[in-house]
């Protein structure tokens, strides 16, 4: 499950009742230019920074074709096919609507996308990357001429036009403005971070109207089910304790000896993208996400990545038979049975680390435990870069009790003693986290456009009133 | 038999009644099993014993104390052969790489008891066909004394491909 | 009172080879039923039980007893299951759970060699199969797909297309031997159903060393993933059902099958199409129980050929110390072996064999013949760290010729639900013991290419069994002389089919498993061909949705 498209489902729930004024398409038609191979490199590089494929190609579907169905409970949303068909992908786009599309959110049609597309992010691509992605999607990829299943949400949701409300109040359209006062590398990694890598859309905790907070930029945010850590540089809450290599490891191969390993979403954006870039942008990321504002949890005591040690309890279990309800099974006997065959008898990890130890690890040593049910559930799976499944998943095998019992386990032994997961947790997390009723929120969502709306007519009409003092006022 | 009353407390005075039975010989086999906290005096012999027999200076005590209750349970006159057999070695200086054929020798009837106790030591096991119990796996001896290279069997070695390189290039202090 | 239910295809037997074809005709469209006489089991509780064992060389003593579907056992001592006849003991080992035997296999998914099928033919020994060679490389191939498959092209036996996956990557031991025993001795890897990359949303291996008796990581294709998938397509798999009645209708169609459940309440299952899928032993045996007024010597048995020509792989061994430091134990427990002895000219004279290097961790073995030697005190440490490094093996997997006499019969004893045992008798013939006799000239080379000193021969004229129940259910073209003709149909009874080892005419010398599968395949779609372009090969490749 693509959690980070489930955010953005989440997004589009809350999004969608919000019935405001339709913008107007822009209509600007310029040809394609002629592109150099050298451009359409460029573009494709691009492409992969902004990991465009993750949701425009299907598995097992053709590149960029698009139809990846993100299920719903009111229905499949489809990405859709980017490739340049003329007819049911993006060929007859003009540099422009393209640009449009990627940076504004609004299609050939004049209608607005889902949120699904990152474009508040995309908007800090300035003009020639974004000449170099169309000169991509023109020349280099294959046209496939496939149209996905049309997404055919039911009322609210079939209304795009109230993207364009939400836009005028969060979507910042200007690209990206180099900072003269800092390096070329932290211009560069500033420039990626925020805009193609997309990093805020899942760090970044969001506010009422599920805008992004600036305020608390890469803070760190719930996905519903995974948890996107904060990334700031506090060297307890954030990653301030990993070196710039550190963090380039873990962005190029998904683990960081000592530190941690990704997961879900983020082993999801290494694989498809990430591990793509240079070492140099990697390095350019890591400069810049060390400059960022710092942000601390209240009660941290401690880096996340410094908890626990081996520890040996598997005697105490040995020569006993194991209980024949498995939800009475206990910690020493879950963890024997399930993970100390690849962590090994006292969590210590395989001689070389490569099979890691789970002290000294984000994924016990987070007060959220979030992220350790879901890794234990979901297992950790590789599409693209060969390596598959990494860690198996036990969600078929495990039941929520012996989750609860195992993880908690292996947070007092392992990591942060004072974090634990309970039933409750893993069931909901099972399910798919608490934003799976999209109704639900949609109507929750009606509930707050029309309050707004309400404010805002009377803020509006005050300020008429108060104008109208002003200019008349011996009326 | 000695009868000794169960404490937690660390005993002192039980300890150098064991040193007491011991000569220099003995007591230079096992500088650990001398020093280390005992719960009674009969799990000090045992585990002045073991350490002769396993040819070890310190042992994990907490394993100890579970072969040792085991064991016990396994055979009541356990306490009583081990102080036995303890003694005999102590007295008559046997070194430990002979002491089986001695006992096979003389006929002793304490012959089985070096086996028992190293099976529990080396391969975690107390009893015997039906009654065979796993005491102790990954800290096993035979496990322990192989760390550096192998893992249990259902451990995994590590990443696919790790056992291709060449093991350790430790000396193994062969004969 | 009987309970009954039904399906297209009645499945007896959940192993790989029932479970496979249940898969290949579920994704049909039929609706199947496998029935399996003993419980579901959990791949981890098998680890933990493991670890917990007293008895960790005895490779069943994690898996779990079931009174109404008894097991044969032989550690701490014989359960009495198979009862042995003589004169040479053939104490065969399986499993009675959902999945089958292989839960606990090597994973060894080796093809046979071309001449394997036509030894009448070349050498005037044993019979030829009603099939060459070639006819089977499709069904081999849809097996190694299934399966998972890793190899090498060098092995001799020869294939159409590349296998799935790169041979697995070399121990530092098993390299080693291929190193110092060029060009003698050409030493390759196995062709084994384990995970030389993530496959078909299993991890690559992580090297265990525990393939025998369970993979914890579900790194090499069992039985039990075969139920899975058998399941996913639509099969239903019930437990806890021992069948111990075939019924026929006066026509000899098969018209249902009947179960226990442990209760010995019964049931029965009717279908259109039967597979008995049991393994070498269970199947022959419910065929002869199944005997009525209208069939007297049993099921499918007119030619009384039934449960002959009882096959397996036993093999003799040397065990030596190298003169370096090798350490078994680090990888999988069966990487590699020696091929060149699988064919030739000899064949008319003795039996061919395979040479196979263990690489299962020595500690267990060392520590228990230190102990048993008496060797305590600092010297025990010392012993054990040379012994584990330097201590390796090297065993011959022999050929065996199909005789009559060789067979599983009803043993006059029953077991808790009143059914008859099995009995077997066997014996190894001087074919087999001529093989064996030549291969421990090799042994000696080998072990002098090594530098092997403290050389321990097993002793002569004793075998171990390499649990590799062939025979019983012979295929052939001549319903006289055999249970099921060339697709694994009886020639009795038009709608009952065998899958499964029993039906592979003889030995040769490889692992049985992957020619069983693909017959087993074969059968399937022999019954229900399927149709042109929804091939249903290919379980495999990555990613997976």
């Amino acid at each position: 499950m693509n959690a980070r498209i489930r955010k953005s489902t989440l997004l589009l729930a809350m999004l969608l009742p919000l019935a405001a004024m339709h913008a107007m398409a822009t209509t600007a038609t310029h040809p394609a230019s002629a592109a150099s191979a050298a451009e359409v490199q460029r573009g494709h590089y691009l492409t992969l920074a902004g990991d465009c494929e993750a949701c425009h190609t299907a598995p097992g579907g053709k590149a960029y074709g698009g139809g990846l169905p993100v299920a719903t409970p009111i229905g499949s949303i489809f990405s859709t096919n980017i490739t340049p068909s003329r007819i049911d992908g993006i060929g007859a786009y003009t540099l422009q609507q393209f640009s449009n599309a990627l940076r504004r959110g609004v299609r050939q049609d004049g209608k607005h996308l889902y949120p699904a597309m990152p474009y508040t992010a995309y908007a800090q691509l300035n003009d020639a990357d974004v000449r170099a992605l169309y000169a991509y999607f023109m020349h280099g990829v294959q046209p496939v001429d496939t149209r996905p299943s049309r997404t055919q949400l039911p009322f609210p949701f079939n209304i795009r036009a109230s993207m364009a409300f939400w836009n005028v109040m969060f979507l910042d359209k200007r690209p990206f403005m180099p900072d003269p006062a800092k390096s070329a590398q932290w211009n560069r990694g500033a420039y990626l971070a925020r805009g193609l890598t997309h990093c805020s859309t899942c760090h970044t905790p969001r506010n009422f109207l599920m805008a992004e907070k600036p305020s608390h930029a890469l803070a760190g945010a719930s996905l519903g089910t995974w948890f996107a850590p904060n990334i700031t540089p506090d060297a307890d809450s954030g990653i301030g304790n990993w070196s710039d290599q550190e963090i380039i490891d873990y962005l190029q191969r998904g683990s960081a000896p000592g530190k941690g390993q990704a997961a879900g979403p983020m082993a999801e954006a290494i694989d498809h993208s990430l591990r793509h870039l240079t070492e140099a942008d990697l390095a350019a990321i890591a400069v810049y996400l060390g400059s960022i504002p710092s942000r601390r949890e209240p009660k941290a005591t401690r880096a996340v990545d410094t908890w626990g040690r081996p520890y040996a309890d598997l005697a105490s279990i040995r020569g006993k038979p194991l209980p024949k309800n498995p939800d009475q099974m206990t910690g020493p006997q879950l963890y024997d049975a399930y993970c100390a065959t690849c962590h090994q008898d006292r969590g210590q990890g395989s001689f070389d680390g490569g099979l890691p130890p789970l002290s000294h690890n984000t994924a016990t040593g987070r007060r959220n435990t979030d992220n350790l049910v879901m890794v234990i559930l979901d297992g950790i799976a590789w599409r693209t870069d060969g390596s598959g499944v990494r860690m198996p998943g036990f969600a078929p095998e495990l039941s929520d009790r012996q989750v609860a019992t195992l993880g908690t386990y292996l947070t007092q032994h392992f990591g942060d003693p004072a974090a634990t997961v309970t039933v409750g947790q893993v069931r909901m997390l099972r399910a798919g986290g608490p934003s799976s009723n999209l109704v639900l929120l949609a109507r929750i969502g009606l509930a707050i456009a029309i309050v707004i709306l309400i404010a805002i007519l009377v803020a509006i009409v005050r300020a008429w009133m108060r104008r109208r003092h002003r200019v008349l006022p011996s009326d | 038999m000695n009868e000794v009353v169960e404490s937690d407390v660390v005993d002192a005075g039980r300890r150098r009644v064991l040193a007491g039975m011991l000569t220099a010989y003995t007591a230079s086999l096992i500088p650990w099993a001398l020093a280390a906290p005992v719960a009674s005096l009969n799990e000090g012999t045992f585990l002045a014993l073991s350490a002769i027999l396993v040819g070890q200076t310190a042992l994990d005590a907490e394993l100890g104390g579970r072969l040792h209750a085991a064991l016990m349970t396994e055979s009541p006159r356990f306490d009583a052969d081990a102080q036995a057999l303890l003694k005999l070695i102590d007295s008559e200086h046997v070194d430990p790489a002979r002491l089986q054929a001695t006992l096979d020798a003389s006929h002793s009837p304490l012959a089985p008891l070096p086996r028992q106790i190293m099976r529990a030591w080396c391969l975690g096991l107390v009893g015997e066909g039906e009654a065979a119990r796993c005491i102790a796996y990954e800290n096993a001896l035979n496990a322990v004394v192989v760390a550096e290279v192998l893992k249990p069997p259902t451990y995994a070695y590590g990443p696919y491909g790790s056992w291709s390189k060449p093991p350790p290039a430790k000396g193994d202090g062969g004969p | 009172m009987t309970t009954s239910t039904s399906a297209d295809i009645v499945v007896v037997g959940s192993g790989i080879c029932g479970a496979l074809a249940a898969y290949r005709l579920a994704q049909q469209g039929l609706s199947v039923l496998i029935l399996e006489a003993g419980p579901r089991i959990d791949r981890a509780r098998v680890v933990a039980a493991f670890r917990n064992s007293p008895r960790k060389s005895d490779w069943m003593s994690p898996y779990p007893f079931s009174p109404w579907a008894p097991q044969p056992d032989y550690s701490p001592k014989d359960n009495g299951y198979l009862i042995q006849a003589g004169p040479y003991r053939y104490p065969a080992e399986y499993i009675r759970v959902v999945g089958g035997t292989t839960w606990h296999w090597a994973a060894q998914a080796w093809r046979l060699v071309p001449s394997d099928v036509r030894i009448k033919t070349l050498y005037d020994v044993g019979v030829d199969w009603p099939m060459a060679y070639d006819e089977l490389d499709a069904w081999y191939q849809q097996a190694e797909e299934i399966l998972g498959v890793a190899g090498a092209d060098n092995t001799g036996s020869p294939r159409k297309h590349p296998f799935p996956m790169q041979p697995v990557a070399e121990p530092w031991s098993m390299r080693r031997f291929r190193e110092r025993l060029a060009p003698a001795y050409p030493v390759v890897a196995n062709t084994v159903a384990r995970n030389s990359r993530s496959y078909d949303g299993r991890p690559a291996c992580v090297g265990n060393n525990s393939c025998q008796p369970i993979c914890p990581v579900n790194a090499q294709y069992l039985g039990i993933n075969a139920v899975e998938s058998a399941e996913a397509a639509g099969a239903r798999v019930v437990p806890n059902a021992v069948v111990y009645r075939i019924e026929p209708d006066a026509k000899g169609r098969i018209v249902a099958v009947h179960y226990y459940d442990p209760n010995k309440k019964s049931y029965r299952a009717a279908g259109k199409e039967f597979i008995l899928a049991a393994n070498g032993i269970e199947s022959p045996k419910l065929l002869l129980l199944s005997a009525s007024d209208r069939f007297p010597n049993g099921i499918a048995n007119s030619s009384g050929m039934v449960g002959r020509n009882l096959m397996d792989h036993p093999s003799s061994s040397l065990t030596f110390y190298a003169d370096e430091e090798v350490w078994l134990g680090r990888g999988p427990q069966s990487p590699s072996s020696i091929n060149t002895m699988r064919d030739g000219a000899f064949r008319s004279r003795h039996a061919a064999y395979r040479l196979d290097f263990t690489n299962i961790s020595q500690v267990l073995s060392v520590t228990e013949a230190l102990i048993a030697e008496g060797v305590y005190g600092a010297e025990f440490e010392k012993q054990l760290r040379w012994r584990a490094a330097r201590q390796v093996n090297v065993k011959n997997v022999l050929e065996v010729l199909p005789h009559p006499e060789n067979r599983i019969t009803l043993a006059s004893e029953k077991d808790a639900l009143g059914i008859p045992k099995p009995e077997a008798h066997y014996s190894i013939d001087d074919y087999t013991r001529r093989g064996a006799d030549v291969s421990k000239k090799d042994f000696a080379r080998i072990a002098q290419m090594m530098g092997g000193t403290g050389l321990r021969y097993s002793p002569d004229g004793q075998f171990a069994n390499n649990q590799h129940i062939t025979g019983t259910l012979g295929m052939g073209d001549d319903p006289a002389k055999f249970v099921t003709d060339r697709f694994g149909r009886t020639h009795d009874h038009e709608n009952l089919f065998c899958c499964g080892t029993g039906v592979m005419p003889t030995a040769a010398t490889m692992n049985s498993t992957l020619t069983a599968v693909a017959l087993a395949l074969r059968t399937a779609d022999h019954m229900h061909p399927p149709s042109r372009g929804k091939s249903s090969s290919a379980a495999g490749a990555e990613p997976s949705p």
